[in-house]
């Protein structure tokens, strides 16, 4: 993928960005809007698991082809954060594995390591800035 | 790896949002060029020299040219 620089890059971002955004509220409301836990059909549940799953794979998308076409240092910075939200995050799904296996807590919900993914992302992106950067 | 840049984006009256729009990198780039934290890549070392109408080598040093004249 070419580096456009920063303007383009951001720009192209923010297009593809907000109507995700938008789409994943409006999939959220209107599923929990239209379903009925106890009657809905398997295959509704799977439909409104992928719809709600599609816009945040767009967002992903997003951020990944903005890190990868906009200016080299903050390519560099946005790498750095991804990689230690990533190693943040390694380390919490180990822990919280073991003490599963060794029987210190009960089931956990796999859904949050996504949430807490973003947030150790976030954390590290502002360690890369109010920090000694790259 | 020292440079001037400060020095000749302040000597043209630019911000340092200015300067990054005219190279077209973040302003956070350019802070941390100046102040030494990050060292740019040749393009665009080149595309800063352009700019300024220097040489690569009279707005970045390396220190080691001083140290082999000294030599």
């Amino acid at each position: 993928m070419a580096t456009l620089g920063f303007r383009t890059a951001n720009k192209r971002y923010k297009r593809l960005f907000w109507p995700m955004i938008a789409i994943y509220v409006a999939v959220i409301f209107g599923a929990k809007w239209l379903f009925d836990e106890d009657t809905a059909p398997l295959w509704l549940r799977i439909a409104c698991a992928i719809a709600t799953t599609a816009p945040i794979i767009g967002c992903i998308w997003a951020g990944l082809r903005m890190t990868y076409e906009t200016d080299e240092y903050t390519r560099a910075r946005q790498m750095r954060a991804l990689a230690e939200g990533g190693a943040i995050i390694a380390c919490a799904v180990f822990l919280v594995g073991f003490l599963q296996i060794f029987e210190v807590i009960g089931p956990v919900d796999v859904f949050w390591f996504g949430p807490a993914y973003f947030a150790a992302f976030g954390l590290a992106s502002c360690r890369t800035i109010f920090g000694k950067t790259v | 790896m020292n440079n001037i840049l400060r020095i000749l984006r302040t000597e043209r009256g630019w911000s340092q949002a200015e300067l990054a729009d005219r190279l077209d990198v973040s302003r956070q780039s350019v802070n941390a060029i100046e102040t030494g934290k990050y060292d740019p890549s040749l393009p665009l070392a080149f595309a800063i020299a352009r700019l300024f109408e220097r040489g690569i080598e009279e707005i970045f040093d390396d220190g080691l040219s001083v140290s082999k004249a000294a030599e």
